[in-house]
């Protein structure tokens, strides 16, 4: 696989470019990543999301702005942007204000890692798993700075069971991610397994012993327990149902977005979503064979099972109850920790004995 | 001579033995025997009931007479045996110009906030009551608004120190301990709290070391209101907005007993079968609202159970728009009967009944799935919240929350009314006494009011006497004089209990609404001492307040 720049400089036959034009590629390919990560939350979030809830919950939802209700994007987007801007009075006014935009930043910057296919990958580094999981992490910087800087008692709790929670599930969710890397060393044959490219080709050919069978390789059946133990680790990153405690809407009202309106609170909002859309590439990079299915472009296939998490992800939401905070930290601590290490050993000396 | 009247005479003989000075006269209400006690030693009087099986303390009401004011103590006695049901009340005469009578709030926790009601609105001081502040009212209000000499024109301002920062001087100052916690003002406007209830929480890190609710925000001077209006038509609307939610035809129905029983109304057989079928309706649509919005606080999105539970409220809702004309304030029922017969064409809407009730039992095994068969809610539910049933008994909690520790107190079981007594229903506990089995009485006690609903259905289907639906009632109706009356009936939360002071005018004297919510918030600190924050949500939850009906 090759990075966005090595496409383009494939597609007019040139060699390599300088790096001024280098730079200018890059950009021109991170907005078309940024742009499209856009349009699709925003169609997920204001959109998707109502229908698809309410279409658990036995209801219609939007229906009367435009055709099925798609022109309450443009519309709630008109609303939230037209709406003052009240920072509340004692705020910390540096951090309150960074604090949106960082969280947007951290989390679009992430895409770059992400290997959607047919050509679109910004950045491709040795060490791209590390970075993708390191920018997952960094998503509860802005959450604390939002919370802290807001001088409520709320967006206090909120922060803190971040910070808890953010603690808590950390390893396992680096630890789940690492019971891949030597499936890619074995199956991709190669001396660097942490980079994104790679991963993905490992999962190309069928699956091992099973050769007759159209069964890809995708790690989610090699790897089933890491790819749950995963999913779970991510939900709780990225503090989607069942473990939305920094915001818990029946009890912190809102939790660290409590003092936000308006275009701030766009910015977490999107962070927000983006959040689960970056949990779910990864999910599909790591677990899900990245881009790989026939037919259709990579890039389609990629960004098809990165809706079909956020489906699952908005399933969860309506059905399944939120966890305590003893709780939440008991099951982080006490389980999916030495889970996730125990798969890991596991996966090596399995792997050891075999080759 | 009754087992009853015979328990009167033996308690009659050891009162008077064991506290000669304590009784001043014996007095006969319209509901039961009546104690008049010495101001100063009512707290023994009613320990002594106590002791003598009277467990449960209805309420407390204060009322103004020319040359005195009353303190009246409504008390029941809960047991498992149905035959041994009883009342007795107890008054208090105090002093007109300074009223002050003795607290009971040692022997009844429950008494506490009664009590402060009673001094916030008729001004009777409690002596050595724990915490006589005004619980409705600011505590700056100026008066006692009950009062016949209070000045309703008068100007209600507050003075700038009253606004003054609360935290600072009760919680951070205090003592060091109070460094380790935090204070946290729940409400009025939290989504949480199921209206304007306002919860002064003290928290050390995520527990809950203190709570104190704070009530009133809702008050809108029902029972002055209701002092003010004829018994025969004007009152009748305004039960309806006490427990707002869809269960109005209960409500409608704590007033009808109370003013029939003291008037001596009787019901015609038809009206009765309607009225109960009314009343299950609006049972069965208030307690999905519960069920729904205690899921809505443990999940705080809008999840699939309060969907499901407010698509199937809704069906019934319509049956009873179908049958009063109205979504939520029916004002269906009159004196002597109901307003209107039956919707025509009957048929079409006895069938539409019916065909919920098929579709019932599969409903509630998909509610009960989601409940009970979803383990991270059962973790969640299960075992918080507790409440010992001795502890519900002291604070007079009724209705689900009761049941929900195993008491199987139900005023239509114990005390029936109307056409209860023919039909055939159980009773529903659980003995959990945690937010689950609350929750789950619920969900059993719309079964039981299916059934119900499905005889009444039976019976006025093939109803072919007279299909009379109000009795003679005479244009005027005037209670003799002096005479008073308390009855309950099972609300959609509990005891909805109604106390009339007559003073032989075509208007009460004292109009008290005993409010099963208001004693149900009064035992929720206990329960959510020592719980994690979002615990003592969900146990707000479970407990189901309205706060039409706290605060009246």
């Amino acid at each position: 696989m090759v990075t966005f720049n090595d496409a383009v400089a494939d597609l007019l036959g040139v060699d390599g470019f300088s790096p001024l034009v280098e730079f200018i590629v890059g950009i021109v390919g991170a907005s078309i990543v940024v742009s499209v990560m856009l349009t699709i939350i925003g169609i997920s979030a204001v959109w998707l999301k109502r229908k698809w809830n309410a279409r658990l919950g036995d209801r219609i939802a939007v229906n009367r702005i435009g055709p099925a209700g798609l022109m309450v994007m443009p519309a709630d987007a008109l609303k939230l942007f037209s709406k003052e801007v009240v920072v509340p009075e004692g705020v910390d006014r540096i951090g309150y204000k960074l604090a949106p935009m960082l969280a947007a930043a951290t989390v679009l910057a992430a895409f770059a890692f992400i290997p959607f296919g047919s050509g679109l990958q910004i950045a491709d580094p040795e060490t791209g798993l590390i970075f993708a999981l390191a920018f997952a992490s960094l998503s509860a910087v802005p959450v604390v700075m939002a919370g802290y800087s807001s001088k409520n008692k709320y967006s206090f709790l909120g922060f803190e069971r971040e910070v808890a929670q953010a603690i808590a599930y950390e390893i396992p969710l680096v630890v789940s991610a690492l019971a891949v890397v030597p499936l890619v060393a074995v199956f991709a044959d190669t001396s660097a397994p942490l980079r994104m490219s790679n991963v993905v080709t490992a999962q190309q050919g069928p699956l091992l012993g099973v050769t007759g069978l159209p069964i890809p390789n995708w790690f989610i059946f090699a790897q089933p327990v890491a790819a749950v133990l995963f999913f779970v680790s991510i939900l709780a990153e990225f503090s989607r149902n069942p473990f939305d405690l920094p915001e818990a809407g029946s009890e912190l009202v809102a939790g660290y977005l409590t003092e936000y309106g308006g275009v701030n609170f766009v910015l977490l909002f999107l962070a927000e979503f983006a959040a689960i859309y970056f949990g779910g590439a990864l999910f599909t990079a790591l677990f899900l064979g990245g881009g790989s299915g026939p037919v259709l472009p990579a890039v389609v296939w990629f960004l098809g099972k990165t809706f079909v998490f956020y489906l699952v992800v908005q399933w969860f939401r309506a059905t399944i109850p939120r966890v305590r905070i003893d709780q939440l930290l008991e099951f982080g601590w006490k389980y999916l920790l030495e889970l996730t290490f125990l798969n890991l050993l596991l996966t090596a000396g399995i792997l050891w004995v075999v080759l | 001579m009754s087992v009853v009247t015979r328990r009167h005479e033996e308690l009659h003989e050891t009162i008077e033995d064991e506290l000669p000075d304590a009784i001043l006269d014996f007095d006969e209400h319209h509901n039961a025997p009546a104690v008049v006690a010495n101001p100063s030693r009512v707290d023994d009087v009613v320990r002594i009931l106590k002791q003598n099986g009277y467990n449960h303390l209805s309420s407390v009401s204060a009322v103004e007479y020319d040359n005195r004011y009353e303190s009246v103590y409504h008390l029941r006695r809960i047991t498992d045996d149905r035959e041994d049901f009883d009342e007795i009340n107890v008054v208090a005469p105090a002093d007109p110009d300074e009223p002050a009578v003795e607290t009971v709030s040692d022997v009844f926790k429950g008494a506490n906030w009664h009590e402060r009601e009673a001094y916030d609105l008729m001004g009777i001081r409690y002596d050595n009551h724990p915490d006589m502040r005004r619980i409705l009212l600011p505590e700056t209000w100026k008066g006692h608004p009950l009062r016949d000499e209070y000045d309703v024109d008068q100007p209600q301002y507050t003075t700038l120190e009253a606004h003054a920062n609360p935290i600072e001087e009760r919680y951070e100052v205090e003592n060091d301990a109070a460094l380790d916690t935090m204070f946290l003002n729940i409400g009025p406007h939290h989504p949480a709290t199921h209206g304007v209830l306002h919860l002064k929480t003290v928290l050390d890190g995520e527990v809950v070391v203190d709570v104190d609710p704070d009530i009133g925000y809702l008050h809108r001077c029902e029972e002055y209101l209701c002092e003010r209006l004829d018994y025969k038509y004007q009152i009748m609307p305004y039960p309806d907005r006490w427990d707002y939610v869809s269960a109005g035809m209960l409500n409608e129905m704590a007033y009808a007993r109370c003013i029939e029983d003291l008037a001596e109304i009787d019901v015609p057989e038809y009206a009765q079968v309607i009225r109960v079928l009314a009343q299950e309706l609006s049972r069965i649509a208030a307690h999905m609202l519960a069920v729904g919005t205690f899921a809505l606080d443990i999940y705080g999105e809008l999840n699939v159970i309060f969907m499901y539970a407010f698509k199937d409220r809704e069906i019934v809702q319509e049956m009873l728009e179908d049958l009063s004309g109205q979504r939520l304030m029916f004002n269906y029922l009159r004196l002597g009967g109901v307003a209107y017969d039956l919707p025509e064409p009957r048929d079409e809407w006895f069938g539409k009944i019916r065909g919920f009730l098929d579709d019932l039992p599969g409903k509630m095994d998909e509610y009960r799935s989601l409940l009970e068969g979803n383990e991270l809610l059962r973790k969640r539910a299960e075992g918080t919240g507790i409440l010992e049933p001795e502890t519900a008994k002291e604070y007079g909690c009724t209705g689900p929350v009761l049941r929900g520790s195993g008491v199987g107190y139900d005023v239509r079981e114990v005390d029936p009314y109307g056409y209860y007594d023919e039909l055939d229903w159980d009773v529903v506990t659980y003995d959990g006494c945690d937010n689950l089995s609350r929750v789950l009485v619920r969900l059993g006690e719309v079964e039981e009011s299916a059934r119900l609903v499905e005889q009444c259905v039976d019976i006025l289907e093939s109803w072919d006497g007279d299909r009379e639906i109000q009795s003679r009632v005479p244009r005027s109706i005037t209670p003799p004089a002096e005479t008073e009356n308390y009855t309950a009936v099972e609300g959609a939360k509990g005891e909805l209990g109604i106390h009339i002071v007559s003073d032989g005018t075509e208007k009460p004297h004292r109009f008290k609404i005993r409010s099963p919510c208001f004693s149900n918030l009064a035992v929720f600190s206990e329960l959510a001492e020592g719980e994690y924050l979002a615990d003592m949500i969900a146990t707000l939850g479970s407990l189901d307040l309205v706060f039409g009906e706290v605060d009246r």
